[in-house]
């Protein structure tokens, strides 16, 4: 009987999944796209209900562990032409521009803090970055749990850069897809924060793509949802085509 | 039939690729504080239209600009500030390495936030108000190399352009009712004659990254000076009062600048400067300008707001005593320290309020400005702002030419 209890306790060792496991099979369904091309729409809901809507372009390039990005603002119309180009890195800050129309100008800025809203939503600059287990600490085995109706593996991670708007984020991760369903994001007072649920994914050429995050911001009651429409992989695009001279195009 | 058929689908190809946007603009202004004979108020109304066409690796952008004074359909004192302009009409190709550009063309160069003194490749436009950013278009040829991180441009300026100044009731106008300047410019050689700049511009990738841009221009400056036909010579103080037309000058220069970025942390430190050479003129000398800046944001400031501080410092200096000086040549940015804020509320109408003081250092002046601007429904935009100048009251400045100055203003904007 000991035996046998010893050597259920060691299979299920085995089965378990450390949370690191889980956030790099969680990266590595995401990966291979190599680059995308993708219409968005941020619809901004306030606490009273209240909607406003943004579309924007975004075109990506995947690279080993630091991808670069051109979002481009369509509506409204004031902010259309509005270019923010980043370089991401592992280990030293991004390099991002902004390029405003009405003046010609590219602006550097200084990337460190990635805590600030993005375009006045409820994503901060960190949100969007593609997802990096590197950039994170994972202690520990996942634990199993359920999300609608889904079997997921529940892990926290932290970031590892003083300059996070967060302390800690909680992931619900399919245990089947390893696609991360949601996410909780603690504030620095380790308070909860903000709630991410992720959705519509879709394969394309293999890959799963995002298709929707709605983040919920439980302090102030606001909601920004981001829909990716007409997204296309594989495009060939080439790191010549993230140039800052395409801020200006 | 079939010829029609056919241009019939091509034209709607071409319009099909053809984004047209702009906006209407309603600008009023009151002078609360102003010399008793110049306008208390103005009110403009402005439409800019954008049109761009894009295929493949070709470019076709136009831009025009238009604007209506109100004293100029009402009053017979015409303030000359209705006008029509082509800002831009380019054809750009770009190749995987390379790319050309002709036309008349804005560019903008530059990192710190007050002024941008290497900006100079477009002459600023008089005919509206000392804060506004317009720019005059101007004709020339560029080419471009592109290397990982960088980029080499040989821009070719191909004709010097005239800049026309509203008349004298309105406030902006800085000379005295005596003086007739109608935008007349006198060039050193043709107005035809090239001016090249050949501009290097990268980012490092480094640790702390650094944006760094390095200009040489041989051609006309972007600095002008004026002399008078009667008489024959400016002379502040003891020629003022008889009637005198104003004619402005440009003249040839070796200029070589610099517009660099380091970013430290959540720093960024800025440097522009700049050293001209001139060919023997008369009226100019050698001088040199320099700006340091230094800009930090606190993200999350108040709830997601963001709160941006900044301090720049600038330095103008001529080298040749018996030429014109910088009260001279009205340069009001000479020996000047301004200390900005920028509070962003970070919501979705983009709210932001931005204010400062300039305070020179040798004449005795300051300016303080302080603006609101936000988005009202999907398509409007509201800005309000107040500016407050105090001029030297020892030195001719041209702020001292301005008198005490204090404005209101409110745009409202509908973007399409």
């Amino acid at each position: 009987m000991k035996l046998l209890l010893t050597l259920f306790l060691s299979a299920s060792a085995l089965l378990a999944l450390s949370n690191e496991a889980v956030a790099l099979k969680s990266e590595a369904v995401m990966k291979g796209y190599k680059d995308s091309i993708a219409d968005m729409q941020m619809t901004l809901i306030n606490a009273a209900g209240q909607k406003k809507v943004r579309t924007m372009k975004m075109k990506v390039l995947e690279g080993e562990e630091e991808d670069k990005s051109l979002m481009e603002f369509l509506t409204p119309a004031d902010v259309r032409g509005t270019k923010f180009l980043s370089y991401e890195h592992v280990n030293k800050d991004d390099d991002q521009w902004l390029y405003l129309p009405a003046l010609k100008r590219v602006k550097r800025i200084a990337s460190k803090n990635k805590s600030g809203a993005f375009m006045g939503s409820e994503f901060s600059y960190e949100d969007l970055s593609a997802f990096n287990p590197k950039k994170y600490h994972y202690e520990g085995e996942a634990e199993e749990g359920e999300l609608n109706g889904k079997a997921v593996y529940i892990g926290s991670a932290t970031p590892l850069s003083k300059y996070s708007g967060y302390t800690k984020l909680v992931n619900y991760v399919d245990k089947e897809s390893f696609l991360i369903q949601k996410t909780e994001y603690f504030d620095r007072k380790k308070e909860l924060l903000k709630i991410a649920l992720f959705g519509e994914y879709k394969k394309l050429d293999g890959v799963y793509r995002i298709g929707k995050i709605e983040m919920k911001n439980i302090q102030n009651d606001k909601t920004t949802i981001l829909i990716w429409s007409n997204e296309k992989i594989k495009n060939g695009l080439k790191s010549r085509d993230f140039h800052k001279r395409y801020l200006k195009k | 039939m079939r010829r029609l058929a056919l241009s019939l689908v091509a034209l709607s190809r071409l319009s099909a690729d053809i984004e047209l946007s702009g906006h209407f603009d309603l600008n009023t202004e009151a002078f609360p504080t102003r010399p008793d004979t110049k306008n208390k108020n103005a009110i403009t109304a402005t439409q800019t239209l954008e049109i761009n066409y894009e295929r493949d690796a070709l470019t076709l952008f136009s831009k025009l600009y238009a604007q209506e004074a109100y004293y100029d359909i009402t009053d017979d004192q015409q303030t000359e500030r209705t006008f029509a302009r082509v800002d831009e009409l380019y054809a750009k190709y770009d190749f995987d390495y390379d790319s050309i550009k002709v036309g008349k063309s804005i560019e903008f160069w530059g990192a710190l936030e007050l002024r941008n003194i290497v900006d100079g490749f477009n002459p600023t436009e008089l005919r509206n108000d000392l804060f506004s950013n317009d720019k005059l278009g101007v004709y020339n040829i560029a080419y471009s190399h592109y290397t990982d991180s960088g980029e080499l441009s040989l821009i070719t300026k191909v004709y010097e352009q005239e800049q026309k100044m509203a008349a004298y009731p309105y406030v902006y106008n800085f000379f005295p009712a005596f003086v007739n300047y109608d935008g007349t410019l006198k060039t050193e050689e043709s107005s035809y004659r090239p001016s090249f700049f050949l501009k290097y511009s990268g980012s490092t990738e480094t640790e702390y990254a650094l944006d760094y841009a390095i200009i040489y221009e041989n051609g006309y400056d972007s600095q002008r000076y004026f002399t008078t036909q009667t008489p024959s010579h400016l002379q502040p103080g003891v020629d003022f009062g008889k009637p005198t037309k104003f004619i402005q000058e440009a003249y040839i220069v070796n200029k070589i600048m610099t517009y660099d970025t380091l970013v430290v942390d959540t720093t960024l430190f800025k440097l522009e400067a700049l050293y001209a050479k001139v060919d023997d003129n008369a009226y100019v000398g050698d001088y040199s300008h320099i700006a340091l800046g230094v800009e930090h944001t606190l993200e999350n400031f108040y709830e997601s707001a963001a709160l941006g501080l900044i301090a720049e410092y600038y330095r103008y200096d001529t080298y040749e005593d018996d030429k014109y000086n910088d009260k001279q040549l009205f340069e009001t940015m000479q020996n000047d320290l301004f200390l900005g804020v920028r509070y962003s509320f970070n919501n979705e109408n983009d709210t932001s309020i931005v204010g400062g003081g300039i305070f020179d250092l040798e004449y005795d002046e300051q300016a303080y400005y302080l603006s609101y601007e936000s988005r009202v429904g999907e398509s409007f935009k509201v800005a309000f702002d107040y500016n407050l100048i105090i001029p030297s009251t020892t030195d001719l400045t041209a702020y001292a030419l301005l008198k005490k100055h204090q404005r209101l203003a409110l745009n409202i904007a509908y973007h399409f």
